[in-house]
């Protein structure tokens, strides 16, 4: 079946009526769970399975294909809102999402983001539909040493995010990295710095760092003057509750970064979402003719990060769909809920189940319309919160880190990393470490150790593994991002001198 | 001279030092190269390795120029850790008063103890808040929240 | 009122009471502790029975899934052992959860500690190379291996995990040597296999169902006692002519340790006429599983099995046990 009238096929499929109420439900149910912290796509898919049983399969995976990508607008409310990531891939979304509230951008903030995650989801079904094959098998070119670059690419970020100091930077991002070993060595079956707690045994969740280094560690610092500042000012009237066109202009490429970065990551089996939004927002903070604002509040820092977290989903699906292999969390429960229905998802999947194929990208273009126009009210909505009193958005914001916490994993124990990771915060905070290091560096740590050993193993102990065409291109593009901003001081130095001779 | 000895700098670089070299110690126990490749030991002793290195250069630039050394206004930090040690309390009681009870003390004493203002205020937007939280979760999405005497 | 007749009351009362006593029911809703996240292999398999269990109507209440992830089933185990009597606890439990203790000091508590109830169903594998790779049989891989030492690689999960200790025994058999990459997820396996960067894995029949009927993968060898339906003309490990009993992947049933005798038998009944059930029989072929039911006894001595081999497995390649 050829693409149009596969598409056609299945945009008759998409709109049935029973099939557009599944679209609805699922893409409002994923917006709810967005927003919460605490509460996943994996963890709602799997409790809704037994209710799909009774209805039609299209249909189901049509829903919770929209609990997937939903989740990924409502992510970013919280996070903006509040500093408290509501899905792991929004946590780099805090870092400028944030700052603009604080200066009463939340409103532009939010619609940026459910613009941007508009614009670049649907880049991914785009994508998804066209050349969901051939990139399926370049997919599978990628193994270790390609991740372990890519991972070094990333890293290369720290430079971009180190603000003042490169040293403290790094040394954030090496705890980050400390972190990230803890557990057990999935080589050696060794525990690294478990403390013998059996809780530490499978690492600790970045999502409880990320929660307790952002948020709670923001409150804390909060508390310090005797009379703590109200909180944010609400824009008033609707020009303030959205986007101008100078902000749209000004995020131009951010759209293009966040669409590709997010989709081509995705495709990666074991990547994620929460990756391709560092890479993305790293990327944009490089390209950028203001990078000094990154951190502080730049609109581009929401839109890419937030577009890529989407593009990723349309990634993710490829290799689900086109060779039977899941990517990620999300993605291991919907290849499961195939299989339940008596579906046999792998590299014919396409060809013998063309209805559900054609039927889920069509419903996936329609839901992507109906998340931007389901989102972009509840901007307004959502920025009432912040005309709470300070004195009531703190207790809030503490409130919806420990509920978020403890039910991502029902244990007292993250409680109380969540506390220790608060005063490690604060304690950044008032040191002048950055803090986004840190979280980049367990985020990327892990992943970057396994590839490493990985693609060692595979070598048999010889680096010349990484010389292989992609390991070597993503590790000149990390080399040449370490060397922007220096050349940039160069520049700048030289343009002092120059201003020193003349004066 | 002593200057460097009240900044920020000089006692995190000493204790990211100190941190550095406790993960060398570890890793050391581990197996650092075997035939199969890298071992548990190999990624820890570069990082700490690293780690040990950069933090004695960030002491030694607090020393060297104190000047550029983050000054620490260290009275405001009274205020800051108080709280957080209301915020470790509540999460200590949580397992003896449940979440509700233990989430509403941590409201009220933010509210009136840290933001001064009145009971009035205080107590009710305690006493709603933990309720909200735990109308929301517990029973409108079935989630489990800490349990106690009290809910 | 007359003695004799309060004590006749009382006698019938007791008479009647005796029997409801020994048949245990449960009276609220049941928790089934796993140690995955949701989707995870074990959160799949207790919603299927959750489902399975309500479609043949043979539970009074529901059961209720909870996910206790983290330390390699450590943290699900502790969970279960903390219930100490209830009777409305259960927990799934695989492999990994003999294997783990044993190489964790953290883990505090092991399935000796546990109640077993009944084993359930054994895990098959098969040993699967590319369409395209040279080797049409794992004798020939293996004659490889010995004529290229540590060239050949094998992708699979934690170095403990079953997929190494088949490759050490056979290792040790055969005197072949080949390498093994790990990985965390078995799409990343999968993919490592299909892209040309590894050279055989093992793998579990279904999901390597879809590949070979789209002719990606070719299956050399099953990792069984007796050939699966779906892989008729595959030798099993004995049959290919290798002296090896891989360790078995059983996946079962336990309760926490002081859970009521009553309480338990009636969970053992209930699990055995799960098995009679047609919904079971589908879920076992649709899965390509081996069926396989132990009672709570049975099963006990089938993990002290499973764990003496493992040790002897772990010590045999260098990996540290703790006991």
């Amino acid at each position: 079946m050829d693409i149009v009238s596969g598409l056609a096929h299945g945009f008759q499929v998409a709109l049935s009526a029973q099939n557009l109420l599944m679209c609805v439900i699922g893409v409002v149910l994923g917006t709810v769970i967005g927003v919460l912290p605490g509460l996943g796509p994996p963890a709602t898919i799997a409790m809704l399975l037994p209710l799909t049983f009774k209805l039609d399969p299209t249909g189901s995976m049509i829903m919770l294909a929209g609990i997937y990508y939903g989740a990924k607008y409502g992510g970013s409310t919280t996070s903006i809102l509040l500093n408290v990531p509501g899905e792991s891939s929004s946590v780099v979304t805090c870092i400028d999402g944030y700052k603009m509230a604080m200066k009463g951008r939340a409103g532009p903030a939010l619609g940026m983001a459910a613009i941007a995650s508009f614009i670049a989801g649907t880049f991914g079904v785009v994508a998804l539909m066209l050349v969901a094959p051939p990139l399926a098998n370049f997919a599978l070119a990628f193994s270790a040493p390609e991740y372990f670059a890519l991972m070094v690419l990333g890293l290369a970020m720290v430079v971009l995010l180190s603000g003042d100091s490169l040293v403290k930077a790094l040394l954030a991002m090496l705890v980050g990295l400390w972190i990230a070993s803890m557990g057990t060595d999935l080589f050696t079956a060794t525990s690294r710095f478990t403390f013998d707690r059996v809780e530490l045994l499978g690492g600790i969740d970045f999502v409880i760092v990320a929660i307790g280094v952002f948020a709670v560690g923001e409150v804390l610092g909060n508390m310090e003057p005797a009379k703590p500042a109200e909180m944010l000012p609400v824009p008033k009237g609707l020009r303030n509750l959205m986007p101008t066109w100078d902000d749209m202009k000004r995020c131009r490429f951010a759209f293009l970064n966040g669409s590709v970065i997010g989709f081509l990551i995705g495709v990666l089996p074991g990547a994620g979402s929460t990756i391709a939004s560092f890479i993305s927002y790293g990327i944009e903070k490089a390209v950028s003719k203001h990078p000094e604002e990154f951190g502080e509040g730049a609109i581009e820092g929401v839109a890419a990060p937030e577009g890529s977290n989407n593009a990723e989903t349309g990634g993710a699906l490829v290799p689900l769909l086109t060779l039977g292999i899941p990517g990620s969390g999300t993605t291991a429960i919907l290849l499961a809920a195939l299989v339940l229905w008596g579906f046999k998802p792998g590299p014919l999947f396409i060809q013998d189940s063309p209805e559900l194929f054609w039927g889920l990208v069509a419903s996936m273009y329609i839901g992507n319309v109906l998340l931007l126009v389901l989102n972009l009210p509840l901007v307004a909505v959502f920025a009432q919160l912040l005309k709470l009193p300070a004195y009531a958005m703190y207790p809030l914001i503490l409130g919806v880190s420990i509920v978020g916490v403890y039910t991502s994993a029902s244990s007292m124990f993250q409680l109380w990393l969540l506390a220790a990771f608060g005063l490690l915060g604060y304690l950044m905070r008032k040191l002048d470490y950055p803090t986004a290091p840190l979280v980049l560096g367990l985020v990327l740590g892990d992943a970057m150790e396994k590839a490493l050993r990985q693609s060692l193993m595979m070598s048999q102990g010889s680096l010349s593994i990484l010389l292989r065409p992609i390991p070597t291109a993503l590790l000149a593009i990390a080399a040449l991002l370490l060397l922007v901003p220096l050349v940039r001081k160069f520049n700048a130095y030289r343009v002092r001198v120059v201003e020193r001779e003349v004066g | 001279m002593k200057r460097f000895l009240r900044s920020g700098d000089f006692w995190s670089g000493l204790a990211l030092a100190a941190l550095g070299a406790y993960i060398l110690s570890e890793a050391h126990r581990w197996v650092y190269m075997s035939e199969d490749g890298p071992g548990a030991g190999f990624f820890p002793m570069w990082y700490g390795g690293i780690m040990v290195v950069l933090s004695l250069v960030l002491v030694a630039m607090s020393v060297l120029r104190p000047a550029r050394a983050a000054e620490v206004r260290w009275k405001d930090v009274g205020r800051a850790f108080t709280c957080w040690i209301a915020f470790v309390g509540c999460v200590a009681s949580m397992p003896v008063l449940g979440f509700a009870a233990s989430f509403a003390l941590l409201t009220w004493f933010i509210i009136q103890g840290m933001f001064g203002e009145r009971a009035r205020i205080a107590i009710p937007v305690a006493v709603g808040g933990a309720l909200g939280f735990y109308a929301l979760f517990e029973l409108g999405l079935d989630l489990a929240l800490p349990h106690g005497i009290f809910f | 009122m007359p003695f004799r007749h309060i004590a006749a009351a009382s006698i019938a009362a007791l008479a009647l009471a005796a029997p409801a006593a020994a048949d245990w029911k449960p009276t609220k809703p049941v928790e089934v502790i796993v140690h995955t996240g949701p989707g995870g292999g074990s959160d799949v398999l207790a919603r299927a029975v959750a489902q399975m269990m309500e479609k043949e109507k043979l539970l009074p209440v529901r059961m209720q899934v909870i996910n206790k992830p983290g330390g390699n089933g450590a943290v699900a185990a502790a969970a279960l052992y903390e219930k100490k009597d209830d009777p409305h606890t259960i927990g799934f439990i695989t492999s990994v959860w003999i294997a783990g203790p044993l190489t964790s000091s953290e883990a505090k508590i092991t399935l000796k500690d546990l109640k077993p109830i009944a084993g359930l169903l054994l895990e098959p594998a098969v040993f699967a190379v590319r369409a395209d790779s040279p080797f049409k049989s794992l004798k020939q891989f293996i004659d490889a291996a010995k004529a290229h030492p540590g060239e050949l690689k094998q992708s699979g999960g934690s170095v403990t995990s079953r997929d190494n200790i088949v490759r050490l025994q056979l290792q040790h058999a055969t005197g072949a040597k080949w390498a093994y990459v790990s990985f965390q997820g078995g799409g990343e396996r999968l993919a490592a296999l299909l892209g040309g960067h590894v050279d055989i894995m093992v793998i579990e029949p279904q999901e390597a169902g879809e590949q070979v009927r789209a002719g990606k993968l070719r299956v050399l060898a099953q990792l069984t006692e007796k050939r699966l339906p779906g892989y008729a003309d595959v030798p099993t490990l004995r049959e290919a002519g290798f002296d090896v009993t891989p360790t078995r992947q059983i996946r079962g049933v336990v309760a926490p340790p002081q859970q009521p005798d009553d309480a338990t038998k009636y969970w053992e009944g209930r699990f055995e006429a799960l098995r009679k059930t047609e919904s079971w029989k589908k879920y076992i072929h649709d899965n390509q599983l081996e069926e396989l039911f132990m009672p709570g006894a049975e099963m006990k001595k089938a993990i002290a099995d499973i764990e003496n081999q493992l040790r002897e497995q772990y010590q045999l390649a260098g990996i540290k046990t703790v006991r």
